[in-house]
């Protein structure tokens, strides 16, 4: 069962080809262009030079978010073409679960995305019998806030993503020992686990169509940004875990 | 803050180009004016001295146009606009954070999302003539420190 997945949640656009237990290709950049001009033509040398037609794909894969809004339209759009034209199954991935699935590591991970204003979209995660669980789903919140939470709750925890490189420094002087940066390989968005993550939920039967996958934005819903303006300097919605992941 | 008056329409021009001249990838500006003061004059004179050199229209009804100059330039209206809310179906983040230069047309109306690193500019009528413009800089962060030093106005 071949499965191509993608993720454009980011800067770095990137691409893959799973065969059931084995990555074919993938095929990432991380530059200032855009996605728009990028991922079909990646998608169609990697699957060239892998001598592959789009028509061989049994099951599409792609990262619903939270990223940037335009970089996710582009990859669901893609996505959802190329399903609609071959009338092929597509699995929606979460970003953030994406990124933890590229550390295979004892204690928390704590991907983190750029959510600008000192913000970052974040879930915890932690590996339990061979699967990715998550404690903490994806939410948005103040850098501050969150480093305060792990450190009063956890001692064994692995950063990555490109929120954990833009607070690197504030992360390293506020959890010291208790942190670990992941390896540079294995920091951005990975088409590779989408697609084994895709994989893996199909077989659970967590499947969309083309009509049914949206992306997932992960915004603040009105009342949080109401709540925010009265009580602004002071926020973090722990609690609060999924009212913000309305999908649109 | 800095204060200046600029006499006439010639003065505008040269000074939004001067501006415009010294802005660089990811510099925010939000105009703030009435109706008819000039945002979208000035956004031209801006757009010239960034080497724009398409013909710089009005964005209200289309909300964004997007201009290549030495670097890319943003141009937002949000008049038109009910709240914050609709900008998010804009993907205003991809914008107001990137390495191209964002000029922002009533940015009032959006303020507790605009970034906080950025320069505003007021624009009110000279009280005397009718071409005059004042012109009140002010902001936050390095960049708009900078800049102000550069136009050389105190």
């Amino acid at each position: 069962m071949k499965v191509l997945a993608v993720d454009t949640s980011t800067m770095v656009s990137t691409c893959a080809v799973l065969d059931d237990e084995k990555i074919l290709g993938e095929y990432s950049l991380n530059q200032e262009v855009t996605h728009s001009e990028n991922l079909v033509p990646m998608i169609k040398e990697m699957l060239d030079n892998l001598g592959l037609k789009a028509s061989d794909i049994d099951l599409y894969g792609v990262a619903t978010g939270p990223g940037s809004f335009t970089g996710l339209r582009i990859g669901i759009a893609t996505v959802k073409s190329l399903a609609h034209v071959f009338d092929k199954p597509i699995v929606g991935v979460s970003t953030l679960e994406g990124l933890a699935f590229n550390l295979p590591y004892k204690g928390i991970i704590v991907p983190m995305i750029d959510a600008r204003r000192n913000r970052v979209y974040t879930g915890i995660y932690r590996w339990e019998n061979g699967n990715i669980i998550s404690i903490i789903e994806p939410t948005i919140m103040e850098i501050d806030a969150l480093l305060e939470y792990l450190n009063k709750n956890y001692n064994n925890i692995m950063v990555n993503g490109n929120g954990a490189t833009l607070y690197k420094d504030k992360i390293m002087s506020t959890l010291g020992e208790k942190v670990k940066l992941a390896p540079v390989g294995l920091n951005g968005c990975r088409a590779a686990s989408i697609c084994e993550l895709s994989l893996l939920k199909w077989k659970e039967g967590k499947v969309n169509d083309y009509y049914t996958l949206v992306p997932n934005y992960l915004r603040e819903s009105q009342a949080q940004r109401e709540l925010r303006k009265k009580e602004s300097g002071n926020y973090g919605y722990i609690n609060s875990r999924n009212e913000g992941s309305r999908s649109r | 803050m800095a204060r200046m008056v600029l006499k006439g329409l010639k003065d505008t021009e040269e000074f939004g180009e001067r501006l415009g001249s010294l802005l660089q990838g990811g510099d925010v500006l939000s105009l703030i004016g009435d109706l008819g003061a000039g945002k979208t004059t000035l956004t031209k004179s801006i757009g010239k001295g960034l080497g724009v050199e398409d013909y710089i229209t009005s964005p209200t009804f289309t909300l964004i146009n997007e201009y290549k100059g030495r670097v890319w330039v943003y141009h937002f209206d949000v008049y038109r606009l009910e709240d914050e809310e609709d900008l998010l179906d804009l993907g205003y983040e991809d914008y107001f954070y990137s390495n191209g230069v964002t000029i922002i047309e009533w940015a009032d109306k959006i303020k507790n999302i605009l970034p906080e690193n950025r320069i505003d500019i007021k624009i009110e009528k000279g009280k005397k003539l009718d071409d005059d413009r004042i012109i009140t800089l002010s902001g936050k962060g390095k960049r708009y420190e900078k800049i102000v030093k550069e136009l050389n106005i105190n």
